[in-house]
């Protein structure tokens, strides 16, 4: 059973939102000139960087590059100052990589990797502060770094999590609603446009019935923060075309 | 300048596929053309046929060799069965970033491929010389024969 305090008589939630309300989303496109692709992304408390390299010459082994496509490389880290204690390791944990590779799936489906046989495309986000949504706010992070270094995608790829206090569903969890105990906790990336799933994931128990109205609520949250990314990305072309005709 | 026709995003739907073909920056699917890049529309009337769609940035993205591309390398190290180049140019634009490549002695030469030499003469304990350009080539060398001893 949800925690009581996640929501309260009036509906309204610890951070007063409303059940299917995100938090602020602020984001930022090319904040590194040294990069091929670089983005800034806020949301609520949560601030993540991704950083994007390529594509270029497979590093390292050669022999891992693939015939046909581009391989995804990407790393996840957290800054030591990102969460309430300092953190010891930024990198070597099991999380990390466990994050890392489901970034890099999400990152396979969306970016066209048939137009770069034997190349490597990197892909580095750090988490700046952590309050809740770490993998999303690092996928929409990414996606708006990859769309910067002019790496052709099939779509957006925006990530959303989603909880539920008793019966009511919740959009875009903060840090202590993801901690409540033995709260279930649904992570969607979607893209779009086409309505397609790159990623589910579902953290502790959901009654079977419960599931639809979790993922429709994890969807339509996707789908507003689409229409945000979407406005940066305008924004950005702007920007860039009316520095290009001066 | 002139404002630009339209923007567009990864994932927007252009047209569809009967009235145009897919250009550079875009990609097909269930019969529409959809863009794949964050930039301007442009269409261009072909001679005979349907207009080409694409979607091009201010910024040219990264080239990659490909198989049937003409590059300009730069050999950084050779020894007699290949050597190792540096490719800079594809086509007539530089690379951000070189990539490396191997030239293998039997691919120098269309014909005659057995008797490609590669020909370095040893002529001290760290120098190599080529004897045809005579340029010289630092390396660790196990013995040199005494006629080209060079000291």
């Amino acid at each position: 059973m949800a925690a009581p305090e996640l929501l309260s008589d009036e509906g309204y939630r610890a951070d007063g939102r409303r059940p299917a309300e995100l938090r602020k989303v602020r984001a930022r496109m090319g904040v590194f000139a040294q990069a091929d692709g670089s983005a800034y992304i806020e949301q609520g408390n949560t601030k993540a960087l991704a950083v994007v390299y390529g594509p270029h010459e497979m590093r390292g082994s050669r022999s891992k590059a693939l015939p046909d496509r581009a391989v995804v490389n990407c790393q996840y880290s957290m800054a030591t100052f990102s969460t309430g204690e300092r953190r010891r390791r930024p990198h070597g944990d099991r999380q990390a990589g466990e994050l890392a590779l489901h970034l890099k799936q999400t990152f396979e489906a969306a970016i066209l990797t048939h137009l770069f046989p034997r190349s490597q495309i990197d892909i580095y986000v750090q988490i700046l502060q952590a309050d809740g949504g770490n993998y999303c706010a690092c996928v929409n992070a990414a996606t708006l770094a990859v769309m910067d270094a002019g790496i052709p995608m099939r779509d957006y790829v925006c990530a959303s999590s989603a909880g539920l206090a008793e019966e009511t569903p919740l959009a875009d969890l903060s840090s202590p609603e993801e901690a409540a105990a033995g709260g279930p906790g649904l992570v969607l990336a979607l893209l779009p446009a086409a309505g397609q799933i790159a990623l589910v994931q579902l953290s502790a128990r959901l009654h079977q019935e419960r599931l639809e109205a979790a993922m429709e609520a994890a969807g339509q949250a996707c789908r507003a923060l689409h229409a945000v990314l979407d406005r940066v990305v305008r924004e950005r072309l702007r920007e860039v075309t009316a520095l290009m005709g001066d | 300048m002139a404002p630009p026709a339209r923007y567009c995003v990864p994932g927007e739907r252009l047209c569809s596929a009967e009235e145009a073909t897919a250009g550079s920056g875009t990609y097909t699917r269930h019969g529409f053309i959809f863009s794949s890049l964050a930039g301007c529309l442009e269409k261009r009337s072909e001679d005979g046929g349907l207009p080409v769609v694409s979607v091009v940035r201010d910024a040219e993205s990264q080239l990659l060799p490909d198989v049937g591309a003409v590059v300009t390398c730069k050999v950084c190290s050779i020894n007699s069965r290949f050597a190792k180049v540096h490719i800079l140019y594809v086509g007539s634009t530089p690379l951000k970033s070189a990539f490396r490549g191997t030239i293998r002695k039997e691919d120098i030469r269309a014909t005659e491929k057995d008797k490609v030499r590669v020909q370095m003469v040893p002529i001290s304990w760290c120098e190599m010389q080529c004897p045809q350009t005579h340029t010289k080539d630092f390396r660790k060398v196990a013995r040199v024969q005494p006629q080209f001893l060079q000291t």
